[in-house]
């Protein structure tokens, strides 16, 4: 152990000498505060832009005059996905996805006001957000710190001296990556604040925190035993920057978006415009309720008359357009629920493919878990969104409800006509102060912490694969020490 | 009897399908000084790293304080100071840092006091101790490996053209230093081209040739120690 100590304190004094390590590391610590900083602020910022947006939304809705509950229902109110406790350290799809919806009856509108459809083309190539400096930065540094530790020793023939000294090739290595990550670990810092600054903001998250740091750990270490693994394999240093450099681009750059895109070919989701014209010709034919003769809604008259034992509408004690009202929002949400689910099902399914690729890219498997531990992956925009159609439903058909009870078949039909009757076809103003309103809390840290599981578990199978290699490169070492 | 610092049998040692070393014999005593001699690709350096168990051998025993060399060359290492032909100093390092690392690494740190003396010892100016080890001559880096090898105190050195890249002061002092080792009961089994050097320090000079020692003559008590008309001769035939 004193061996490998003296070893990586050695290769660390080496880096504190060289301008070039030094200048390394302080742009990677630079952007990585910078990352923290701005990222910080920004969640900061769009936390409490959503907050008071929605506070306010709130707020029109219930300072509504008194008014007819059909016209609460077209008035419609929004629905803002709160911001993720941990989308400071990983904003994950928190920009590409929309965070406001408009509800309103007789539709289901899609999320807009993605920041990266808000924003400059930049957002579209990635944030620097502290996720994203360790998942790419912080490896391609690592790669420019460490691919000559152990090639550089064999280039000057220190490495036999240090075999002569003896030194194990197990000391040799483990020195190198005690160094390497030591650099690592100073290169996680800004990002691992960021995260507990996050963390200490919302009680309760401290754990999955934790796990997420661990992710990040464990996935670093891959890197530092990797490129301490292939400047051990390689005949010159030279050749190890080169293979290192082809890895990282394939690992951290080609193989995530070849797996998005090869996600989106095998489990294609329809566009919003296709989904639009699919749901709209269900529509017609599943019946119109402003049709006399349409063989649902005739049926359904049918059915309320025998209900309440009458022979017309007019006789019904109840109010019958708000009663097809609810019906029509019935049969159109439960279309509008198959078609959230098919295209749910669809994404999750490119979700978890993308998630079994992470056996291809370690950067994938960190990618999946950092996103689902800070709850800003894309089950969680999925979950707001049927959260929200479930708020929808409830208030269109609690607006429903008020017509059906609370105004009068005959005042409905002569409100047109007859301002008296149009006044009393109102429902009070104080009744809207008494409407629910939207809220969405995040998944327990405890649901988000079994679901990273599987991600941790490829992070796993990586870190024994790099000492696979370290244990390549030990035997090399042993052998070609001469 | 005592264990031999350093004892070798039969020795076979392979590189790729060539035999370097064939059955090369060869037994130190405490304190001994052994000059292996011999042209280029005899085996001379193979024999070195063989017995720091760089490479395996194919055949025969080697043992370094009876311990045999494949089955622990970690062991083996701690007990033997090498010195090879190109010192691998590293240039961010100055002198002293260097030496320090190594000595930490071989397990055997030495005091500051210590590290003077040693550099003191084998002649490197005072000036060039904290000086980074980019800057020095071959001679400097050759002191400063022989002050290393000296300062582990281990009771067999390799020493592997030592006088390479000195000045002729330099190799007369390094020579008085064997010996000086050797009355400390240190062996030094030395792989030098150095004739004179060769015949002035050791007690005993093989003539390495096709792998095996060919060769070897014995110091006399008496001065002159070698007939240096018959080591010539016997080294301008094997080459």
């Amino acid at each position: 152990m004193t061996q490998m100590i003296a070893i990586a304190a050695a290769e660390l004094r080496l880096m504190l000498r060289s301008r070039l390590a030094l200048i390394g590391l302080a742009a990677l610590l630079l952007l990585s505060g910078i990352a923290a900083v701005t990222s910080a602020v920004q969640t900061a910022s769009a936390s409490a832009t959503r907050a008071a947006a929605q506070a306010a939304t709130d707020e029109q809705f219930k300072t509504q005059p008194s008014r007819h509950p059909h016209r609460m229902v077209h008035y419609g109110t929004y629905a803002l996905r709160p911001v993720g406790p941990l989308a400071a350290f990983d904003p994950g799809v928190d920009s590409f996805t929309g965070t406001v919806l408009f509800l309103e009856g007789h539709r289901q509108n899609s999320a807009t006001f993605g920041a990266a459809r808000e924003s400059s083309d930049l957002v579209r190539f990635g944030q620097l957000t502290p996720a994203f400096v360790l998942q790419t930065l912080a490896p391609l540094l690592l790669v420019f710190l460490g691919f000559a530790t152990v090639a550089r020793e064999r280039e000057r023939g220190s490495l036999r001296a240090l075999s002569a000294h003896g030194a194990s090739a197990a000391s040799i290595l483990g020195g190198k990556v005690l160094a390497l990550g030591g650099v690592a670990l100073l290169a996680m810092a800004p990002a691992l604040m960021a995260l507990a600054w996050a963390a200490l903001r919302h009680p309760g998250e401290g754990g999955i925190a934790t796990l997420i740091a661990l992710a990040y750990g464990v996935y670093l270490l891959v890197w530092v035993i990797g490129i301490t693994a292939i400047s051990a394999l390689a005949r010159t240093s030279q050749g190890a920057l080169v293979t290192l450099l082809a890895i990282w681009a394939i690992v951290v750059v080609l193989v995530p978006r070849a797996a998005a895109g090869w996600a989106g070919v095998a489990e294609p989701l329809p566009s919003r415009v296709d989904t639009e014209f699919a749901i709209a010709a269900d529509l017609r034919r599943m019946g119109d309720s402003h049709n006399p003769d349409d063989p649902h809604f005739a049926a359904f008259k049918q059915r309320i008359l025998k209900q309440y034992g009458v022979a017309t509408v007019d006789e019904l004690p109840v109010n019958y357009r708000g009663l097809v009202g609810a019906e029509g929002e019935r049969l159109t949400s439960e279309l509008f629920a198959l078609y959230a689910a098919r295209a749910d099902a669809i994404q999750l399914g490119q979700s978890a493919r993308l998630e079994t690729l992470g056996v291809l890219s370690p950067a994938l498997a960190v990618r999946r878990a950092s996103m689902v531990g800070a709850a800003t992956d894309v089950a969680t925009h999925l979950a707001f969104m049927n959260r929200a159609e479930a708020y929808r439903y409830q208030l269109i058909q609690r607006l429903n409800g008020l017509q059906v009870t609370q105004v009068s078949s005959a005042d409905d039909r002569a409100r047109s006509r007859d301002p008296l009757a149009d006044q009393r076809t109102r429902i009070s103003a104080d009744f809207w102060k008494t409407m629910p309103q939207f809220q969405l809390a995040p998944s327990a840290p405890a649901t988000r912490a079994a679901a990273m599981l599987p991600a941790m578990a490829l992070l796993a199978f990586w870190l024994a694969i790099g000492v696979g290699l370290l244990w390549l490169a030990r035997r090399n070492l042993d052998q070609t020490a001469a | 009897m005592p264990t031999p610092p350093l004892f070798i049998a039969d020795l076979v040692v392979e590189r790729g399908d060539k035999r370097i070393v064939d059955g090369l014999s060869l037994s130190l005593a405490p304190g001994e000084i052994y000059a292996l001699l011999g042209g280029n690709g005899a085996g001379k350096s193979t024999t070195l790293f063989a017995i720091l168990g760089f490479l395996e051998r194919q055949g025969g025993s080697l043992t370094v304080g009876g311990v045999d060399v494949a089955a622990n060359p970690d062991a083996v290492r701690r007990q033997v100071a090498y010195l090879p032909e190109n010192v691998a100093l590293y240039d961010h390092l100055t002198a002293r840092e260097n030496v320090d690392y190594f000595l930490k690494v071989a397990g055997c740190p030495r005091s500051r006091a210590d590290v003077d003396a040693g550099f003191e010892g084998v002649g490197l100016a005072a000036a060039a101790w904290d000086e980074r080890a980019a800057r020095f001559s071959k001679g400097m880096r050759q002191k400063t490996a022989i002050a290393l090898a000296l300062l582990r105190e281990t009771p067999l050195m390799l020493l592997d053209e030592p006088t390479s890249g000195l000045d002729p002061a330099a190799a007369g002092d390094f020579h008085r230093l064997l010996e000086t080792l050797g009355r400390r009961g240190v062996a030094v089994l030395m792989v030098t081209h150095d004739l004179l050097g060769a015949a002035d320090t050791a007690d005993r000079i093989g003539l390495i040739q096709a792998g095996r020692i060919a060769r070897e003559w014995t110091a006399s008590p008496t001065v002159p120690r070698f007939d240096l008309n018959a080591l010539h001769s016997g080294f301008a035939s094997a080459r």
